[in-house]
């Protein structure tokens, strides 16, 4: 119970950073049972997001949760989805560039021409 | 000889005892009798043990099951001998000994066997004895039966008697009851049985479906499919619509535009318009329809208020039902996999009635799925042909959804559920039937078939149950709301499985997908959903437990 609380607190920190930020940007005012109903929508919907992906996650015979569960979280809002796409997408070709670099720096370190003919196959 | 022994011996026995009870009823104490029992001991002790000893040796020679009531008459002979004659005694000996047939019927071919017959009678009381020497019994004990209410004196003597009784009513009763008798469940072997009159001994089992016929279950009664009738309406139908593409657009174009437009409604009024026109060649049909679910579904007591009207209403239901049914079957056949799931979904969505009230969670609607469910489960199946099917119906989609769905690939399973949800008046068995006779011949239907068409009959019980009445618009609001969530359930379910690596909807999808809509929570389980709305045939067919048949293994 404390563990919600404290989390619930930083939440409802977070939450009321952003709100500053939207109304210093729109000059809009918020009040704070505003920000405090975000906050608490906020994590009440997390809370719910974390069961739903512990769901998805089961339901495809998986104990960690996957960025695929995420995707078929978020495709009921079409603009969410795709953000979220392309993020994971370039999320992807992050790793996968930084895991050709590691090899290849791994590679050269140790056995050079057989890696090298390697990493040229690969690309 | 024997038999003519006791035949002769059969009026003196009566007469015998009608001499001692006038004699000896007045006066109890046995020893006083003494004196004048062995008085007319003596004439009546040999014919007396002399047709116990020939009983006796009949039945011997008669049937080797016999030992126990061998062993009772030598109990009886023996005591009839040791014992003081005395008039009760010998009322007892003649009692449990003498043969069951009277003066009243004295060509019954009386047997001196009946009675021990009858006592093995009481200890065989299973199937497994031999049905050749029942076979022999029956018709001697027909008539002993007759006259047993007569004698019932000593206890033993009365088990004998009820069951004789029971017997005789039951063959009685046995040739009238196996005319509306087809099936009963439970009793196939009686039935067969008796139908023989080979059968005595399973009466335990017999008089509850021989006097009660109406509780048995029949295989519904199906009727035929009219195709051409329903390609006709097809045809007319299809010259009624004047876009044959309206389908597509309106499907692809919502899922975008609804969901961040803030005036949903803006654009589809143009689209819908023709839809209301397509309702209207079917109003009087659709009427019918809602009618005869009103009459059904507000409850099994007003199943006797509609006995006429169903018949009236299958016959135009059934041409209503004819056309869609081959309607969706059509597009079915004309599409396949994912590419032809979104124009099917409409009438696809059809077949989640029940989950879509449920979910809808409007108060009126879970009445109306709570009437529904009870109204279902109420009503046998041997009541009218339209409950059953609307029973079946309902059951069907969970069904369809759930278990069968998943051994078909996803065109069957669309098409399936489709003719499911499209045929509410078909029993479900016939519709399976049905499946296979349908894509063949409608390869060359057209594809535009109106699938709002399907969904007017839920605006049409929308409307019935929100017990106001409401405008034409309202309605035409419900049913795309409809649409776009059978579209957005079939869409999940396409999803989920594709998220388990599948391509067939499973029933951890459809779990999956009420756990999302929370009607399965951790308190509710899918179980007990099922338990609580489908009828009773169907937890057996759902519920592992109630399929398992007792044998039921922890999960490892």
């Amino acid at each position: 119970m404390d563990f919600k609380k404290r989390l619930k607190a930083a939440v409802h920190y977070t939450v009321g950073c952003l709100c500053e930020e939207v109304a210093s940007d729109k000059e809009v005012q918020l009040s704070r049972q505003t920000i405090a109903a975000i906050s608490e929508v906020t994590f009440r919907q997390c809370e719910s997001f974390a069961k739903d992906l512990e769901m998805f996650a089961r339901h495809a015979k998986r104990s960690t949760i996957n960025t695929e569960d995420v995707k078929l979280l978020a495709r009921r809002s079409n603009s969410l989805l795709k953000y979220i796409t392309e993020k994971s997408e370039e999320f992807n070709v992050e790793r996968k560039t930084k895991k050709k670099k590691k090899l290849e720096d791994e590679n050269k370190d140790s056995l050079e021409p057989a890696e090298a003919g390697g990493v040229g196959s690969e690309n | 000889m024997a038999d003519g022994d006791i035949s002769d011996n059969e009026p003196t026995t009566r007469t015998l005892l009608r001499r001692v009870l006038d004699t000896e009823a007045p006066r109890t104490p046995r020893r006083r009798q003494s004196t004048r029992a062995g008085v007319q001991r003596t004439p009546l002790g040999t014919p007396f043990s002399m047709r116990l000893r020939s009983q006796t040796k009949t039945t011997a020679g008669r049937q080797p099951h016999r030992a126990r009531s061998i062993g009772r008459l030598a109990h009886i002979q023996t005591r009839g001998q040791l014992k003081e004659q005395t008039p009760r005694t010998l009322l007892e000996n003649i009692l449990l000994t003498a043969p069951e047939s009277s003066m009243v019927m004295p060509e019954s071919a009386v047997k001196p066997v009946p009675a021990p017959q009858v006592v093995q009678v009481v200890q065989f009381s299973r199937r497994e004895s031999s049905p050749g020497s029942l076979e022999l019994q029956l018709p001697e004990l027909n008539a002993p039966t007759t006259l047993a209410p007569g004698r019932l004196t000593s206890g033993r003597r009365k088990k004998r008697l009820r069951l004789s009784e029971f017997q005789q009513g039951m063959d009685q009763e046995l040739p009238l009851s196996q005319g509306p008798v087809t099936e009963p469940p439970g009793n196939t072997g009686a039935s067969s049985l008796s139908s023989s009159l080979n059968l005595t001994f399973a009466t335990p089992l017999l008089p509850q479906s021989v006097q009660r016929p109406g509780l048995a279950r029949r295989p519904p009664t199906r009727r035929a499919v009219d195709v051409g009738i329903f390609l006709q309406d097809l045809q007319d139908t299809s010259v009624a619509t004047a876009f044959p593409g309206d389908r597509t657009p309106v499907a692809t174009l919502p899922t975008d535009t609804v969901l961040e437009d803030t005036q949903p409604f803006s654009q589809p009024l143009i689209g819908r318009s023709p839809s209301v026109h397509h309702s209207l060649p079917y109003p009087s049909l659709s009427a019918e329809r809602t009618v005869s679910r009103r009459t059904r579904s507000s409850g099994p007591g007003l199943q006797n208020n509609s006995p006429g009207k169903p018949a009236q209403l299958l016959a135009g239901k059934a041409e209503e039902v004819d056309a869609l049914a081959m309607r969706f079957p059509n597009t079915s056949s004309g599409t396949s996999g994912v590419d032809g799931l979104e124009p099917l979904l409409g009438g696809v969505g059809e077949e989640v009635e029940e989950r879509m009230e449920e979910s809808m969670s409007l108060s009126e609607v879970k009445e109306a799925t709570g009437a529904q469910a009870s109204a279902r489960a109420e009503e046998p199946e041997a009541h009218t042909e339209v409950a059953e099917a609307e029973g079946s119906w309902g059951a069907i989609e969970e069904k369809e959804l759930e278990g069968s769905s998943g051994d078909k690939d996803t065109e069957g399973r669309t098409a399936r559920p489709e003719l499911a949800s499209s045929t509410p008046e078909f029993p479900r068995a016939r519709q399976l039937e049905f499946l296979e006779p349908a894509p063949p011949t409608s390869t060359a239907v057209l594809r535009q078939d109106p699938y709002k068409m399907g969904l007017s009959h839920y605006a049409k019980l929308f409307s019935f149950y929100a017990k106001m009445p409401m405008e034409k618009k309202a309605l035409e609001m419900v049913e795309k709301c409809l649409d776009k969530y059978f579209q957005r359930l079939c869409d999940d379910l396409d999803v989920f499985a594709a998220h388990a690596g599948r391509k067939t909807v499973r029933l951890e999808d459809l779990e999956l997908l009420m756990r999302r809509q929370g009607l399965v929570t951790d308190r509710v389980s899918l179980h007990v959903l099922v338990e609580q709305h489908l009828p009773l045939e169907y937890r057996q067919l759902l519920i592992p437990c109630a399929f398992s048949g007792n044998t039921v293994f922890p999960a490892q």
